[in-house]
């Protein structure tokens, strides 16, 4: 009679994994992984006032090449890279912009087109899940390209083109072209949709603003709903981030289903012990007790 | 409106699970030993499967949405466990001895309901409801919430005026987080609405920020236990989503049931443990998945035609 436990039976194991990756992949796997768990904690230490810089030289351009390892975790936490000034734990961190900057130099967004809108629904659930994929990594990078554009004005036109130029602010006031729409949940796929938003949860910024954020707006109660499926799967990390969606919410002035400071002390107490999570929960917090304005 | 689909699968599956119901009884299943008396050492293993069946059935003759194989099946599933029930003297016998019991009251609900009646035993409810010791004995509250409504349904005089007391103790009353639930919980809310509505009849009765509350949570419910192939209680979350109004959790849940269904209506209570090779293990094991799903059924039905609940 214990509390439900998922059987996880999608998931590869371990050793299926390993069956199908060369060893060589699986060591680049994990320094690429132990890089974004440096970043995220160097993050998470910039917002939390530890002192030290975001992006550490040699961490950054001007002294000398920048590991590729840590570009590479730049992508990942994306907008996440410059959280500790967008909430206003840091002033302007210009190593963070550099490090970011450079990072979408050497993987340029271009490499993941925005899907566009489509009217015909997916064929089958994996193209479903790709198109879904393309989406969320689409809207990330304008996440990231909005605060690029603003922390580095004209410069950032030759690294992201279209983001201050003459067509910038079609769909936004932003300076960055959005990549078409945003995930939207069809009826009772809460579920699917409150996973994607879990993906795009580095949108879930002050200053960032657009149709992630009206979806968000309008589906509380999706995101709510998500957010506790996640505590009952000890999934923490998109728990994590679906309560921080949450917070960003509250920060908005939204009413919420579900009380919001509870879940974070659940999710907190239990951990998974990544920096990326921990990075996820101090954003919600700085979110709930700072606004986001 | 429930979707026509859903409607079809949630009839298919109730009628299936009383079929399988009503064969295992036939075969003797679930039947008191010859020799039993008001001794029961255990009420769970003797005579809870018969109060569940004719829980079922009762509910299928109350609700009236069911075809004439079914009514005259469920018709005999009662005429059976009163019959076991010495036509209520055992259940009788046994308050008159042990009045603290709340059993007796529990069992008889569901035959008084559909008809069947024991006057003398409806004296001594009544007459101690007038005990304050028996009033005071500690219980679950949603257990409370059980007495309360068996004494609504058999019209005893004495009953309780305090249901939004007696609700508010529950845990459901508490409209706590959502999350902070297990699986004996998830029992606890769903006997809670099953008492406060009789099962379905009266979703009025349920007060409105405690509905609005398992309309928010229950679709996250059913997921959870979904996933981990927990279909009795899956089973009691879909009575629920019908108990309380317009059903919010789709038809994944039904879906999910009507796939694990066997051929002969058996529905395995969960995913973790195989069904047993012989068949009256396999009626002990899962007969409360069988009295779940027939329940399922057809408040679902009854309540998407209009929640036709009139006294048998």
């Amino acid at each position: 009679m214990n509390a439900p436990r998922p059987r996880n039976t999608a998931k590869p194991t371990s050793k299926e994994k390993h069956a199908t990756m060369p060893t060589a992949d699986l060591a680049l796997r994990d320094e690429y992984a132990a890089a974004v768990e440096r970043l995220a904690g160097h993050t998470l230490d910039a917002l939390r006032g530890a002192g030290g810089a975001v992006a550490p030289a040699p961490a950054f351009p001007g002294t000398g090449p920048v590991p590729r390892p840590v570009l590479a975790a730049a992508r990942v936490l994306g907008p996440d890279v410059l959280a500790p000034q967008a909430l206003g734990a840091t002033g302007p961190d210009e190593q963070a912009v550099l490090l970011l900057a450079e990072a979408h130099r050497a993987f340029p967004p271009s490499a993941f087109p925005a899907p566009a809108p489509s009217t015909v629904p997916p064929a089958d659930a994996d193209q479903e899940r790709a198109a879904g994929a393309a989406l969320v990594t689409a809207w990330r990078d304008w996440g990231t390209a909005v605060l690029l554009a603003r922390a580095l004005g004209p410069a950032a036109d030759a690294l992201l083109p279209g983001a201050t130029g003459e067509n910038a602010g079609e769909d936004t006031d932003l300076g960055a072209p959005q990549p078409g729409h945003a995930p939207h949940p069809e009826p009772y796929a809460w579920q699917a949709w409150s996973v994607r938003m879990a993906q795009l949860s580095a949108l879930a910024l002050p200053g960032l603003d657009g149709p992630v954020h009206d979806a968000a707006r309008e589906h509380s109660l999706a995101l709510a709903r998500g957010a506790v499926r996640s505590v009952l799967r000890c999934d923490q990390r998109v728990a994590a981030r679906l309560t921080r969606w949450l917070a960003w919410l509250a920060a908005d002035g939204r009413e919420l289903p579900l009380e919001v400071e509870p879940m974070l002390e659940r999710i907190r107490t239990v951990g998974d012990g990544s920096a990326r999570t921990a990075l996820e929960l101090a954003v919600a917090e700085r979110l709930l007790t700072g606004g986001v304005s | 409106m429930t979707d026509h689909r859903i409607l079809a699968t949630a009839q298919q599956l109730g009628s299936r699970a009383m079929s399988w119901l009503h064969t295992c009884h036939e075969r003797g299943f679930g039947r008191l030993p010859d020799d039993v008396t008001i001794d029961l050492a255990d009420p769970n293993n003797a005579y809870k499967p018969l109060a569940e069946s004719a829980l079922a059935a009762s509910l299928v003759l109350r609700d009236g949405v069911t075809g004439p194989e079914d009514a005259r099946i469920a018709r005999e599933l009662l005429d059976f466990g009163w019959s076991q029930l010495r036509e209520g003297n055992l259940l009788y016998e046994r308050l008159l001895r042990y009045p603290v019991m709340t059993d007796p009251l529990e069992t008889y609900v569901h035959f008084a309901r559909s008809g069947y009646r024991h006057p003398a035993l409806e004296e001594l409810l009544e007459s101690l409801a007038k005990v304050r010791g028996i009033q005071a004995i500690e219980m679950m509250p949603n257990r409370r919430l059980a007495l309360a409504n068996a004494r609504r349904v058999i019209g005893l005089r004495n009953q309780p005026d305090d249901w939004p007391e007696l609700t508010a103790r529950t845990w459901l009353g508490a409209t706590p987080e959502p999350w902070a639930i297990d699986w004996l919980t998830g029992y606890h809310i769903t006997h809670a609405v099953f008492h406060l509505t009789d099962w379905g009849a009266q979703p009025e009765s349920m007060p409105e920020p405690m509905r609005d509350y398992v309309r928010n949570w229950l679709p996250v419910w059913v997921d959870t236990w979904l996933e981990v192939g927990q279909w009795d209680l899956v089973g009691e979350l879909l009575v629920v989503d019908s108990c309380i109004g317009e059903p919010v959790t789709g038809a994944q849940g039904w879906e999910a049931l009507a796939a694990i269904q066997r051929e002969d209506g058996l529905i395995p209570r969960e995913s973790a443990e195989p069904v047993s090779d012989d068949p009256e293990q396999a009626f002990r094991d899962h007969e409360h998945t069988a009295v779940v799903a027939v329940v399922a059924g057809t408040v679902t039905l009854s309540r998407a035609l209009g929640g036709a609940a009139v006294p048998a």
